[in-house]
């Protein structure tokens, strides 16, 4: 898109040489403070791969590496730098230890790896930053997410920068420097190096809490599953987990679970590694050999771990997960249906664990106005109960009180549904199929009752959860004539929209891609006499493929 | 519009376009592009951040500045090998200065050959 004429590049790259000494010099400012900070490499793995470009200084401490620090993947991503640009030759077996001693040795503090967990998650929403320069220089190019993972000195912040320029030229004119007339403000580079040097410094009081205390985390035994995947809904089960002989910090797995909605029950193995003492990585299977990356954190109480297990070529699917340690104790996770209706007989199914021999109906309490008429049997991880519940019921949510433990807000008692709304309200999908992958996108639609007050959208609406709606794409009128709904592709009925091939197409004006911008509407039939029916719609961008991928995908190899 | 009278094409697609989009029970405000910062109230507020986008290069690479796709540049494979001699999407298209440069060399012309380009893991 942007023709290269020689000579502007020989012009820019002068610029570039100018700017680089510039940078040089400032670096060297900041290199005196900095002295005193770094942490020694004692790892004999880590010297040999890194040394002989990575000097030692009289402390062990190698340059470059000793002060920065990040997680897991900002290692790896780093490792994978070396490798292919600076001619390191490392085995496999070789470059995961240096991955783990690294991220144990020089690693994020959990309060520090939290705000970016999405990042990791490879969640597709990158959050605002509160400074909108700084998030503006960097997201440029990547999310806001991969600088908020790393932790340097400011000689090292600059550095990365200097990197920035080196690699990649254009930086300087997309993002670090401003064009126009010059003025007395720092250049947006400057700036970032400032801000960021402030704000994410290597030495910090979180960091200096947590590698005083950390060791790896003891998470064997049993975890109750609560988990949430868009558009198929709650999803509960056991995951098992039991260390690897002669290791602290590996492990293998055994999961469970099964998805509320449709029934269907899920069983997989895997493995995995705990970084700097709460950070899960892991990989499991099913026997069909569809994989799930899992990517979780451990609380420093050892009783939770929160996280998101995905698949997908671009991590799209995937199930937010929340463990529980499970005892030998009953534990209810979670019921379904989440919503019933008043002067309605329903049967619900209760999910947990170590649910044998229990007797739910004297130890199951589903609040006013809802009566357990009958049970009807139970397994270890669920039981059946039938349930009658009041015309006069009061609408809102029900706590569930079984056995002495309460899961709050499990189930909406209601009248009728007033909306659906679809979420997400903005989706993504990537054409593929022939030469690149696609990227799919998952909606869901959700019914809600206004609550008390009658209106919607207020804070006593009641979310009644997912349903079964009817799913359409229809046109976001962008230009006249916009013809996107004929070429991006199709959503199912289970509003899973799959994206068309990639490459142009030639029965397209232009050859354009099919790509475009649609509506995902979902309809769902009215409960009431005014309305035919109720309507809901989500915008999604069908766009094109990535070239490149940074994304690292074997630190949870053990 | 009832006393104006379309007398060329292009008055004439304009109005078909309008009448069109009211029979699909979308409104014209609905026509945003070409191109409001701001976008009709019923646009989703400010455009979605995909991880890893670029929204603020004109255009972007997955998304224009107003987060839809008028503004790409189109079809894609027109302007790869730009991108990849210029290294100017250093996230989203591999780059000939450092991570791959023989990424084009078993194309001529990418929006002919662009199956015979590979997906780089860097």
């Amino acid at each position: 898109m942007f023709c290269q004429d020689p000579r502007h590049l020989i012009i820019w790259s002068s610029f570039l040489v100018l700017v680089l000494i510039g940078s040089s010099s400032a670096a060297a400012q900041t290199a005196e403070s900095d002295s005193s900070k770094g942490i020694p490499i004692d790892n004999a793995t880590v010297k040999q791969a890194c040394s002989s470009c990575h000097v030692a200084d009289e402390k062990g401490r190698l340059s470059r590496i000793s002060f920065r620090r990040t997680t897991p993947e900002g290692w790896q991503q780093t490792i994978r730098r070396m490798v292919t640009l600076n001619g390191v030759d490392l085995d496999p077996e070789t470059a995961r230890e240096v991955v783990r001693y690294l991220s144990n040795t020089l690693g994020l503090a959990p309060e520090e790896a939290y705000p970016a967990a999405y990042e990791v998650e490879r969640r597709a929403d990158d959050q605002p930053y509160k400074d909108a320069g700084i998030q503006e220089t960097c997201t440029q190019c990547h999310s806001m997410g991969r600088v908020l993972n790393q932790r340097r000195t400011s000689k090292e912040w600059a550095l990365l920068m200097a990197m920035h320029r080196g690699y990649y030229p254009f930086t300087d004119f997309q993002a670090f420097r401003r064009s126009g007339p010059a003025t007395d403000e720092p250049q947006p580079v400057d700036q970032a190096i400032k801000h960021l040097s402030e704000h994410f410094p290597f030495q910090t009081s979180e960091w200096a809490a947590w590698s005083a205390t950390m060791r790896p985390a003891r998470v064997a035994g049993t975890w109750l599953i609560r988990g949430q995947a868009l558009g198929l809904g709650p999803v509960y089960g056991s995951f098992t987990i039991t260390p690897v002989p002669d290791t602290e910090d590996e492990f293998t797995t055994a999961t469970t679970y099964t998805y509320a909605r449709n029934g269907r029950r899920v069983t997989r193995t895997g493995q995995a590694i705990i970084y700097t003492g709460f950070q899960w990585r892991g990989r499991s299977s099913e026997d069909n050999g569809n994989t799930h990356r899992e990517v979780m954190f451990v609380d420093r109480d050892l009783r939770t771990m929160r996280g998101r297990w995905f698949t997908g070529s671009y991590d799209e699917e995937g199930i937010d997960i929340t463990l529980e340690r499970a005892d030998s104790q009953p534990v209810i996770a979670g019921v379904h249906p989440l919503a019933l209706s008043t002067g309605t007989t329903e049967t619900l199914r209760l999910y947990g664990l170590n649910l044998t021999g229990e007797s739910p109906s004297n130890s199951i309490d589903l609040g006013p106005g809802i009566e357990i008429m009958e049970v009807l049997g139970n397994n270890d991880e669920s039981f059946d109960i039938r349930v009658h519940v009041d015309a006069e019921a009061s609408h809102g949510y029900r706590d569930l009180f079984f056995d002495r433990s309460n899961i709050s807000n499990a189930i909406a008692v209601y009248d009728e549904v007033d909306r659906i709304t679809v979420m997400p309200s903005t989706g993504m999908a990537r054409v593929g199929g022939i030469r690149f992958p696609k990227q799919y996108q998952q909606f869901e639609a959700r019914a809600y009752n206004d609550g008390p007050d009658g209106e919607s959208n207020t804070a006593d609406d009641l979310d009644l959860g997912i349903i079964d709606a009817n799913w359409s794409i229809e046109e976001y009128a962008v230009t006249i004539g916009d013809d996107d709904t004929q070429y991006v592709g199709s959503i199912d009925g289970s509003g899973l929209f799959t994206p068309s091939l990639d490459g142009p197409n030639v029965e397209r004006s232009g050859e354009r891609n099919n790509i475009g911008d649609v509506w995902v509407t979902a309809t769902y039939p009215a409960q009431t006499m005014s309305r035919s029916q109720l309507r809901a719609r989500g915008h999604l961008v069908v766009t094109v493929p990535l070239y490149l991928r940074w994304d690292p995908t074997a630190v949870e190899q053990p | 519009m009832k006393h104006i009278q379309a007398i060329n094409r292009k008055a004439t697609r304009m109005e078909n376009s309008v009448a069109q989009t009211q029979d699909t029970q979308s409104t014209t405000d609905d026509v945003v592009a070409l191109q409001d910062q701001q976008g009709p109230p019923q646009q989703p507020e400010g455009p979605h951040i995909p991880l890893g986008c670029s929204l603020v290069f004109s255009p972007g690479w997955e998304v224009d500045r107003n987060g839809g796709t008028a503004g790409l540049c189109q079809p894609v494979e027109r302007d790869l090998f730009d991108c990849h001699r210029g290294c100017f999407w250093p996230a989203h298209v591999p780059d000939q200065l450092n991570h791959s440069p023989d990424w084009t060399s078993k194309c001529a012309a990418a929006q002919k050959d662009w199956r015979k380009v590979d997906l780089i893991f860097p």
